[in-house]
This record gives C-alpha cells, structure tokens and sequence, in this order.
C-alpha cells in the first residue's frame, strides 16, 4: 500500500509538472472555465511553482510537526493576497522581491538550514501573499475573478501538500544521499532565482 | 555571442517582469521555448556536455566529500559564472577555457589524480564560472530568460548525475578502468575543441 | 468506533484534506453552481438542396453570437447558403469562437442521398474533418472518440456536485479494496442511467433531478456524521449499494449533458461510449489526487484538532443542502 501509494504520488507529481511544458496552457484555460484557468496559472509561472517546491522541501527538512504549518499557512496567505490584489494598488517592487524569494528559499534548501518555525511559516506567509497577489492583478474583465483566485489557491494548497509529503517520504527513506538530492535541488532553484535576479539588475544597463 | 538590439532588452525585461492575465495565453509556448532551448543549450553543445559529465564521473572517482559536495555548489557557483556573464563583464578566453575544462578534466580521470578537496574544489569552481558565464550571456535574448535558466540549470545537473551513475562503476575494478577510458575519451574531446577553439584546427 | 485512536487520527487526517478541498467548495458555492449543468450547445443545420448547395440555418443559436462556422476552403460560405461544388461539404470543420462560455458546437449536415451526419467540435477538439462516410473511416472513428473522450472528462471536471459526491464516498469506505468496490459500483450505477437516459428510454426533467442530485450528497453528509458518531449507516455498512443506487441518478444527470448534443442515432453508441470513458478518466483522476492527498497529509502529519473533525461533514452536508434549496 505504502509503496503504491508512493507511485501514485510520483505520478501525480509529474503529471503536474508535465502541464505547463505541454503547452496548451490557454486551451485548458478557456476550455474547462476560470477555476483551472487559475489553477493552470501558477504551474506555468515558473518564478512561483520553483520556489513552491522549494519550500515544501525546506519545510520537509525541518521535520513534519513544523512542516506541516506551512500547509495551513500558504494556501491561505495565497488567497489574501488573491483577494488583496482586486482591492489595493502593487506594492513596490513586487518582481523583484519575488525573484529574490526563489533565490533565497532555494538558497536556504540547498544550505539545509534550520529554520525556526516562526520563519518558516512567516517565508510561507510572505510567499503566498506576494504570489496569491500577482495571480489576482490584472485580470481580464471577462474573468470570474472569484473562481480564477479559489483556482490558484486550490493548486497552491494541492501542490505544497503533495510536495511536503512526498519530501518528507522521501526523507524518512534510507540512504545518505537523499538529502543530498533534495538539498542539489534547492541548489538548482537557487541558481535559477540568482540568475533572474541578476537579471532584472544588469539586463537594462547591459547595452 | 548575437548582438541584441537594444530596445528590445527593456522591453523583454518589462515583459518578463508582468505575469498578467492576458499574457497567459503566451507563457505556455515561452516556456516551452524556454525550456527546450535551456534544456538544448549545454546538451547541444559538446564541449559542454563532456566537460559536465566529467566533472560528475570525477567527483565520483573522489569519492565521500567531493560527490557530496559537487552537485550542492556547482548550480551555485555556475550562477555567480552567469552573473559575471549578465553583468557583461568581459571574461577572456571563455571557448579555450570550456574546452580546456574538458581536457583537464578527462586527463585528471584518466590518470586518476586525487588532489586535496580544496584543490579540486577551487579548478572544478573556475571551470564552473566559465560555463556559467558561457549559458548567462545568452539569458537575456531568452524566449523566457525564467524558463531558459531552468532549463540549462537543470539539463547540467542531469549530465553531472549521469558522470555521477557512470562513476558508480569504479565499485569494480573493471569498472574503475573503464571509467578511466571514458576519462581519455572525454579529454580527446576536450582537446579536439581546444584546437579548434585557438584556431588550429577548422 | 471513534475511540480506537487509530481510527481516529486517520479520520482526522481525512478530515483536513477533505476540508481543505471543502472550503475551496466553499468559495465556488455562488457561481460554479450555476453553471455546472448548463449545457452551453449550439447547433447549425445544413441540408443539402443541389448538389454540393447547402442551405444552413442555426437550429440552436449560439449564446455568444460571435460564433462562426468555419468550412473548408473550397466551401463559399454566404449565409444562409454554402456552395462546395463537386467535391461537397468533406474536409476540415471547425468553430471560430469557441471557449468557456460556448464550449461545444455541432454541424448537422442533411444530405439528399444519404444518411445524415453530425459532426461536434468543441473546444478540447477544435477541428473536426468531415468525410462522405462516416463510420467506416478509422480518422472518423478516432475524431469521434477524443471529441466525447475529452467531453466526457469536461463534463465531470466541471460537474462540483458529481465530485463532491465521489469525495463522500472516498471518506466513508474504510479500506482501499472498499473503495475500489464503492466507486466500481458507482461506476457501473451511473453507466447503466446514462445509457438508459441517452437512448431514451427513461426521461426525467432537468430541475427536480438536480435537486435530487444536491439531495444525495446531503446524504452522504449525515453518514458521514453518522459514522463519526460511532452508529454506522447504511452507507458505511453497505457503501456499494447506496454508492450504485446514486450512481442510477447521477448517470442521468450527465446523461443531460450529452442528450443536449442531439446525435443522430447511428453515431449514438459509440458517442456514449467515449462520453463514459472520458467521464470515468475524469473520475479516476479525481479519486487519486485526493487519495494523494490523504497520503501526504499522513506523511506530515497535518491533522484537524480533534474538534473539527466534524467540520467537512457538515461542510458537505450544508454545501448540498443549499443546492438543493435553490434547484427546488
């Protein structure tokens, strides 16, 4: 049963993260209404899915009592900000805090750091907020925007639950290097945020 | 590197910086197009893919502290590589060095060279700079410079794991030899695009 | 029952997926329930008066009235007539327009001299191609299977209160083999009113079958509140049977979304065949994203304190029963 129930999670996961590379994003959104619509949107911007699976690992590293607050957090610090955005103007320098936030959760994976629990749930706060809030800005008028944000919230809470557990599983496995693996993949999402970071500084200045 | 024009540059970064609504209809195919030619970059290219497949096969020849370490700091340092790369700082020689790394790399396998940790630390992190300054330059003309990113990020951590399962072989002592022809074979490649990259060889 | 404390904590781990999902539910109450069965369907009807001369007309107007017909290039469509010539109406068919609002359209072609055709496109299934015969071709077999697959899997994606009765079942079978046996018979329920609905032999009108279907899963609301206050009902005892009875209803009610289509009787069965076969893919895949979500839940440990675990039954219960007020 375990072990079939890990597949399942595999394959759930992957089947996931296969949706935005198969790259008919708009046909979903148009076809099955504003409620996957916004459930798509997220798992196509990778500044907010890479960071999402950071964290769940991040969380997954401090052990389940502590990790399993980020499952209460993030859903709901998701649809705040969802909801903040059809009401109050852009914060200032949005992006950026949002790509200095893949830089630094993945930084903090691949550090394996300690995190006090009152960090923890405060990253995952401050990302949900920041990300429920850039899925609400700037909807089309057509949207229902009520529907789109209760989309994005559902595949936030879906994916950080399906991620923390399954890093948490795969965690509890045996083997030194599994860490190891969890810790490289923070590394890759924290080269990918320093890149972009980088980005948004030299890019304009750069000819 | 293709010249960019300079408008352009502002307006993808604005672009890129507004994950609005309207653009969702595009993200879909720009990060697919991202992805692919990320993911394509260090595979197409194979100075690049060897040196990277090497750098795994060698950390798996170290052994305990080197494979620990290498798959942690090599995304990272890479990054600070792309930086330097984005920042348009001028780096010489940076072909030379791609294909040096390969060569280097292969010999140090072949003849089973066990320098101390810090040592191999620091050549495997200049060769890192060089690639990733080699992948940056080239973020910013990116269909989507997110998804290109992840895409060379991840397409080299996948050739380290490769050089990292080759490697498990040194467990048997037919093994280790063989891994120490892939070793040579890499560093003929390597050398290969070392003349060609001075000019010696067209 | 519930002083075991392993049947507890595992209850409570249900309950916090569960609620979770629920709150969601919660949110989408006012809109998606009024839009879940609406079978947004236009028609256009084309029979031919000359050879190769058609003259069409909407059967079925659209709602979006932006919605085009477009024929193949060799077709001069000037409505109300379209002139293809010799070859007549074969190649590509498609809508411009399609999306949420109008997710399906179809073109029923008349010939004089033989049987008529039909063909959907939808949005999942942008073109179609039409062929002189029908049914014989392999193309044809395949456009008619992933337009109704892809139907099919909309139509219960789309459809909260199927799901929300599906997620009911799931938190009443103890075990995986129950499970596996509650949603088979659910399966086989369903299956067997849909076929009956959509050939016609039973008819039951839209408005009190919805509110019978809201009714259903208000049942499902007090088993669940039932077990969980140690008396196990009906449904925990026997989840198959009531899981097959409800499937009889809620086959009836998907049944609405195909009837709708009006297909000609000779495509029908194979239609309701992929239209079933997309709904169950649908169905599979909402069963196992929550069994998922149950294991990650256990895997972290994230529970509902002890006094919640009450909440998602009620939470269903009320979710349903305001349905069902508001269909009455």
């Amino acid at each position: 049963m375990r072990t079939k129930a890990r597949l399942l999670a595999g394959a759930t996961v992957a089947a996931v993260l296969a949706l935005p590379t198969a790259a008919h994003a708009h046909l979903v959104d148009t076809r099955l209404g504003d409620f996957y619509g916004g459930a798509l949107h997220p798992l196509t911007e990778l500044q907010q899915i890479l960071p999402w699976i950071a964290l769940a690992a991040l969380a997954a590293f401090q052990g389940a009592r502590r990790a399993r607050w980020v499952i209460a957090a993030f859903p709901l610090a998701l649809l705040a900000g969802g909801l903040a955005a059809l009401a109050v103007p852009a914060p200032p320098y949005e992006s950026l805090v949002g790509i200095g936030l893949v830089a630094a959760t993945g930084l903090a994976l691949a550090a394996a750091a300690r995190v006090p629990l009152p960090v923890l749930v405060g990253l995952a706060a401050v990302m949900g907020l920041l990300h429920g809030f850039q899925n609400g800005q700037g909807l089309p008028a057509s949207t229902d925007r009520l529907l789109f944000l209760a989309g994005a919230t559902a595949i936030g809470y879906v994916v950080m639950t399906l991620a923390t557990g399954a890093a948490l599983a795969f965690l509890r496995g045996v083997g030194g290097w599994r860490p190891i693996a969890l810790r490289a993949s923070g590394s890759w999402v924290a080269a990918v945020g320093i890149m972009v970071l980088g980005l948004q500084f030299f890019a304009p200045t750069a000819s | 590197m293709p010249p960019v024009p300079s408008k352009s540059l502002p307006l993808a970064a604005l672009l890129a910086a507004i994950p609005l609504a309207p653009a969702l209809a595009h993200t879909g195919s720009g990060v697919a197009i991202g992805l692919q030619s990320g993911l394509l970059h260090p595979i197409t290219g194979a100075d690049h893919l060897v040196a990277m497949v090497a750098v795994g096969l060698w950390g798996a020849q170290l052994g305990a502290p080197a494979i620990w370490v290498l798959p942690i700091t090599f995304p990272l340092v890479m990054a600070v590589g792309g930086l330097i790369g984005l920042a348009g700082v001028p780096l010489p020689f940076v072909e030379p060095v791609v294909a040096l790394s390969g060569l280097a790399l292969g010999l140090l396998i072949a003849l089973h060279v066990r320098p101390p940790l810090w040592a191999a630390a620091v050549l495997v992190g200049v060769f890192a700079i060089f690639h990733g300054y080699a992948h940056g330059r080239e973020l910013p003309g990116a269909a989507d410079p997110t998804a290109y990113a992840v895409g060379f990020v991840v397409a080299t951590g996948l050739l380290h794991l490769t050089g990292i399962l080759i490697g498990v072989l040194v467990a048997w002592p037919a093994g280790a030899r063989l891994v120490r022809v892939c070793g040579a074979a890499i560093g003929c490649v390597g050398l290969y695009f070392l003349l060609a990259s001075v000019g010696v060889l067209s | 029952m519930t002083t075991s404390t392993s049947t507890s904590s595992l209850d409570r781990i249900r309950a916090a997926a569960l609620t979770c999902l629920l709150l969601l539910c919660g949110v989408l109450l006012p809109t998606w329930s009024a839009s879940s069965h609406e079978a947004s369907m236009a028609v256009i009807t084309l029979r031919e008066i000359a050879p190769g001369r058609y003259l069409g007309q909407w059967t079925m107007p659209p709602v979006d009235p932006t919605l085009q017909p477009i024929f193949p290039p060799h077709c001069r469509w000037e409505p109300p007539e379209l002139v293809c010539g010799e070859r007549g109406l074969i190649g590509r068919l498609s809508f411009m327009g399609l999306g949420s609002k109008q997710s399906v359209a179809t073109i029923k072609v008349l010939p004089r001299d033989a049987a008529p055709q039909v063909y959907t496109v939808s949005a999942a299934k942008p073109i179609v191609m039409a062929a002189r015969t029908p049914g014989t071709d392999l193309a044809v077999w395949l456009d008619l299977a992933e337009t109704y697959v892809n139907l099919g899997i909309d139509h219960i994606l789309r459809g909260i209160d199927h799901l929300l009765f599906v997620l009911g079942l799931i938190w009443l079978t103890s075990s995986g083999w129950m499970l596996v046996r509650t949603i088979t018979a659910f399966t086989v329920g369903h299956s067997i009113s849909l076929a009956a609905a959509t050939f016609g032999w039973v008819g039951v009108p839209e408005r009190p079958l919805n509110a019978a279907i809201a009714l259903s899963i208000v049942f499902v609301g007090v088993e669940i509140v039932k077990l969980q206050r140690g008396e196990a009902g009906l449904t925990a005892r026997y989840p198959w049977i009531v899981a097959f009875a409800f499937g009889l209803l809620h086959g009836l009610g998907f049944a609405t979304a195909l009837t709708a289509l009006g297909i000609p009787q000779a495509t029908l069965p194979i239609a309701l065949l992929f239209f079933n076969v997309g709904v169950e893919i649908g169905q599979l895949a909402f069963v196992m994203v929550v069994l998922t979500l149950i294991w990650a839940h256990r895997q972290a440990r994230a529970v509902l304190p002890r006094w919640g675990v009450a909440l998602p039954a009620y939470a269903i219960g009320s979710v349903a029963a305001f349905w069902f007020l508001s269909r009455v």
